[in-house]
Parts: structure tokens; C-alpha cells; sequence
């Protein structure tokens, strides 16, 4: 009797939470095609435009997601870089206790600046210091071989891009690293879970808007071992594709 | 005969039965009163259970705010397109704003057209060790380079000065293309060897080691062949960008005084 009514209460509440979670799905409008809407549309995509000038003039390096061909571009001065594909697009805002708190910002009507690496790339400098001309150097070990660069650089299994004004692009390798076991998975998810739990607790220094951008394992680890400091980042137009694989040679555009 | 506990006939009933006080069995004419200091082992189970089915529903009252806290992500959606005031409704004037935008689109594509690299361009992910040549959107070589190790290099007498070997980040240019480049050694060569500087120019000179080519861009940095081959891959330059022979051909073949060179 007793237990049949904890579950009661259990299924009443599963589904009030079922009934708030649905409530915050709103429609998307969609666009409209009047000769209006071709202005505006026009009007929006030269702001964009505009906007990108700005980053091919300036001095940083800066990103350009284009959703409509899944690709995340590195680029400076106008010159692509390097280019990854993106395997899926989300927009995350923060909530806490099912209740949302959407930013009112879009991601394609900033520029975003000030990219960095979170967890952030650690150099490791080795420091020598030099024998005095004519001295004796001491007994000396032959040099060892330095490490590559997956040696030197351990990638995270999913990272952020934080950017000013609450902004964060968050890395999520399509499929997890098969070289790392169960457990060491199960950890770094309920670690990240508790930290996105804490991060949409805080009221300031949080992530507003986070874009989370599937990659390739691959190129998510080449991604974090290239992306210099301060990077800017830009969304152009677009919806975006269903993910395709990305095929063999274009995959960095390399 | 006493009801066996795999019976089903009730824990509570079961435990009481079998507890030590016989007595506490409940009587038909209803419950009796216990002798004070004691408590019926069946009460014991029943608040205990209490307890747990209490703690169990703080636990799921807890937990279900905790698990709608966090980040709610949705599939990606493009900007919905809001119409601004300042579009005119009337069909005369919202064409001409129109063709108005296109001019304006057709020259900002242009101006942005400008200022992406003309032809060849060399680009370098220094922390990956690679060097690709380009053209546009395609790729022309893709090769296996050293670049910087980032070590720091301290002088221990003289001036005490100190070297950061990193490969510099930007835009740079090709501006001088060598042949058979002979090396003009620095003062942190010498350093790092523990020897003397010397004071003789052409003490300096260093035959051979930059390989067949050398592709300066400036501050002392170039690209250029090597003696280590086996190196290629790992961070282990000066700052220079040190390439192998095959490539490095490749990349004089198609390279030009004034191509653009893109680090980072």
C-alpha cells in the first residue's frame, strides 16, 4: 500500500518534470520568402559580411563556423588554414532546476573574441643553462629524443573554447577514445556533469551560450593541439547539414 | 509449530515470531502493552522502513532538481530573419533598397575576396610539425616539418642573456629565396656549444647544415632543409622551420619572393 503510493508519487513527479521539460521547447519561426524578407536577408547576410572583413583585417586568428557546409575553418588574414568537419551542431544554455535561462543573444549575431583553451595547452619548457666559453662541459648524456606531438600534448576527451562575454565552444569527439578504458570514461562524464552542474549554478563567469561542435576524435585532438591564443570566432548563415563523415583527404584540409 | 521464514505469511510477522519475546506476538483482540523499555522488534522494522522510504523520497525530491540542472542543448537553428523597420513595404522604394543591397553585397564579397592570399601560400602548424602548401581552399603538399622546441637557452658569463627558441605566430613573407644557403651562426650557436664568440665574420660560417634551399622571412627565421632528418616531426628547432629534402624542393619549386607564409 505504502510502496505503491511512493511509486504514485515517483510517476506524478516524473511527470511534471516530463511536462516542464517539453514546455521549454519552443518552435523555431520560420522565415519568410516576401521580397521583405529577401531585404532583410540581404541586409543581414552584408552585416556578416562586414563582419568578416573586420576578422580578415585584424591581427588574431579566428574561426569560421559555417553550418551549412559543416566546416570549422581556422583562418588568418582571409587564408584558411586548417579546416575540420563538423559532425553536429547544438546550442546549449544553462538551466537550473528545469527552469532555463536562455541568453538573448544569437551565436551568428556576435563576433566572438578572445578564445582559449580550457582545459588550456601546457608548454612545458626545458631550460638550459649554457657551460661558460672555455669550461669544461660537464659529463653530458647524449640529448634524448624529444616527443612528438601527441606525446607532448595529452588531449582532453572533451574540452571548451571559452570566449569573452560568456561564450563557449564545447569539443566533443564523435565517438570516445577507444585506447581509454570504462571506468576512466564513466569518471571524466560524471566529472563533466558535475562542472555543468556548477557552471549553471554560478551567476557570474559562466558559460550564457555554449555551441557544442562533434568532431572526429581526430581532428577534435588536432583541433586542440593547433588552436593558437585569443582566437576569434565567427557563424555564418545557415542551418545545418546532417553530419556526414567526413571524407579521407578533405577531413583537415590537408 | 512456528511459521518457518520462507513462508509467506509477512516479514514483520515472521521477524515477531520468531524474535525473542513470544510474548510480543499480537493478540487477535488487538495489540498489547509493552513493558516499558522495550520495543517490539516488528515496530523496530516498520520505522526503520519508515526512515528509509523517507530518505528514499528526500533522495528523489533532491535529485529531480539536480538532474534539470546543468546545460539543455537543442539541435543548432539559424537565426529566425526579422523583418527591420527600415525595410520599406512599398514595392518601388523595396526595390530599389534591394538592388541597393546587392550592390553593396557584391562589393563587401570583393573587398573580403582582396584580402584572402593570391596564388600559393605556405602554411605551418607549428605544434603539429606540419607544413602545408596551398592554393585557396586546396592543398598542394602537405609535409613533415620541426619547428621551435621552445627551449630556453641561458648564457652563464658575458651578458647573461637568455633565448627563447619558439617559431614565431603570423603572417610573414618570403623575402629572400637562397640557394645553397651557408648559415651566418648567431651568438646563442656558439652559446650553446660552450664555445667563444668569435670576433672574426667569417668564423661564423657554417657550410651545409641548411640543406639545398633556404626561404628567409624575416627576424633571422627561415624555412630550410636539415641533417636530421630523422628529427622531422618533433619540435626541435631554433625557431626556424627545418623540412626535408623531398619537400623542400617542392616548396622552392612553387614558391616565389613575396609568398605568403601563415604560422600558427
Amino acid at each position: 500500500m505504502r510502496a505503491s503510493r511512493i511509486s504514485t508519487t515517483a510517476v506524478a513527479l516524473l511527470a511534471v518534470v516530463g511536462a516542464a521539460a517539453a514546455c521549454q521547447r519552443g518552435a523555431v519561426p520560420a522565415a519568410p520568402s516576401d521580397p521583405r524578407a529577401d531585404a532583410a536577408r540581404l541586409q543581414r547576410t552584408n552585416a556578416q559580411l562586414q563582419r568578416q572583413i573586420e576578422l580578415a583585417a585584424g591581427r588574431e586568428f579566428y574561426l569560421v563556423l559555417d553550418p551549412k557546409n559543416a566546416g570549422l575553418t581556422l583562418m588568418l588574414k582571409g587564408a584558411p588554414l586548417q579546416r575540420f568537419t563538423v559532425l553536429g551542431l547544438q546550442v546549449g544554455h544553462p538551466r537550473a532546476a528545469w527552469i532555463s535561462e536562455r541568453d538573448p543573444r544569437h551565436v551568428q549575431s556576435v563576433l566572438w573574441s578572445g578564445g582559449e583553451l580550457d582545459p588550456p595547452r601546457q608548454i612545458d619548457r626545458l631550460v638550459i643553462q649554457a657551460a661558460e666559453p672555455g669550461q669544461e662541459a660537464p659529463e653530458s648524456t647524449p640529448p634524448p629524443i624529444p616527443p612528438t606531438p601527441e606525446e607532448l600534448y595529452p588531449v582532453p576527451s572533451r574540452y571548451h573554447v571559452r570566449f569573452a562575454d560568456g561564450l563557449s565552444v564545447e569539443i566533443l569527439p564523435r565517438e570516445a577514445d577507444a585506447s581509454v578504458g570504462r571506468w576512466a570514461h564513466a569518471r571524466a562524464a560524471m566529472a563533466e556533469r558535475w562542472r555543468d552542474i556548477f557552471s549553471a549554478l554560478r551567476t557570474s563567469g559562466r558559460d550564457a551560450i555554449r555551441l557544442r561542435i562533434t568532431l572526429d576524435p581526430k581532428e577534435a585532438q588536432s583541433f586542440y593541439r593547433s588552436l593558437p591564443p585569443a582566437v576569434r570566432l565567427i557563424v555564418l548563415d545557415g542551418e545545418v547539414e546532417p553530419a556526414q563523415p567526413a571524407p579521407a583527404e578533405s577531413g583537415a584540409g590537408r | 509449530m512456528e511459521p518457518s521464514p520462507s513462508l509467506p505469511t509477512g516479514s514483520v510477522r515472521t521477524e515477531a515470531a520468531s524474535g525473542p519475546d513470544a510474548a510480543a506476538r499480537p493478540s487477535p483482540a488487538g495489540p498489547q502493552p509493552f513493558p516499558r523499555g522495550t520495543r517490539p522488534a516488528g515496530r523496530r522494522v516498520l520505522l526503520s522502513r519508515r526512515a528509509a522510504a523517507m530518505a528514499a523520497g528526500v533522495l528523489l525530491l533532491a535529485a529531480v532538481p539536480l538532474a534539470g540542472t546543468g546545460y539543455r542543448y537543442e539541435p543548432y537553428a539559424e537565426q529566425p530573419l526579422a523583418v527591420p523597420n527600415d525595410v520599406p513595404s512599398d514595392a518601388r522604394p523595396l526595390q530599389q533598397s534591394t538592388a541597393r543591397l546587392r550592390g553593396r553585397q557584391r562589393v563587401l564579397a570583393a573587398r573580403l575576396d582582396a584580402l584572402a592570399p593570391r596564388g600559393v601560400y605556405i602554411v605551418i602548424d607549428q605544434t603539429q610539425n606540419r607544413l602545408y602548401l596551398k592554393r585557396g581552399h586546396e592543398t598542394l603538399l602537405q609535409a613533415v616539418c620541426s619547428a621551435g622546441s621552445g627551449m630556453v637557452l641561458r648564457e652563464s658569463g658575458g651578458k647573461r642573456r637568455e633565448w627563447v627558441f619558439d617559431s614565431p605566430r603570423g603572417r610573414f613573407e618570403v623575402r629572400t629565396m637562397l640557394k645553397n644557403p651557408v648559415w651566418r651562426k648567431p651568438d646563442w650557436a656558439f652559446v650553446e656549444e660552450g664555445e667563444s664568440i668569435p670576433t672574426n665574420p667569417a668564423d661564423r660560417l657554417d657550410y651545409g647544415t641548411l640543406g639545398e634551399y633556404a626561404l628567409y622571412f624575416g627576424d633571422g627565421f627561415m624555412i630550410h632543409g636539415t641533417l636530421y632528418e630523422r628529427l622531422l616531426g618533433r619540435a626541435v628547432s631554433h625557431g626556424c622551420i627545418r623540412v626535408g629534402r623531398d619537400d623542400l624542393r617542392k616548396v622552392w619549386a612553387n614558391a616565389r619572393i613575396g609568398t605568403q607564409i601563415y604560422i600558427y
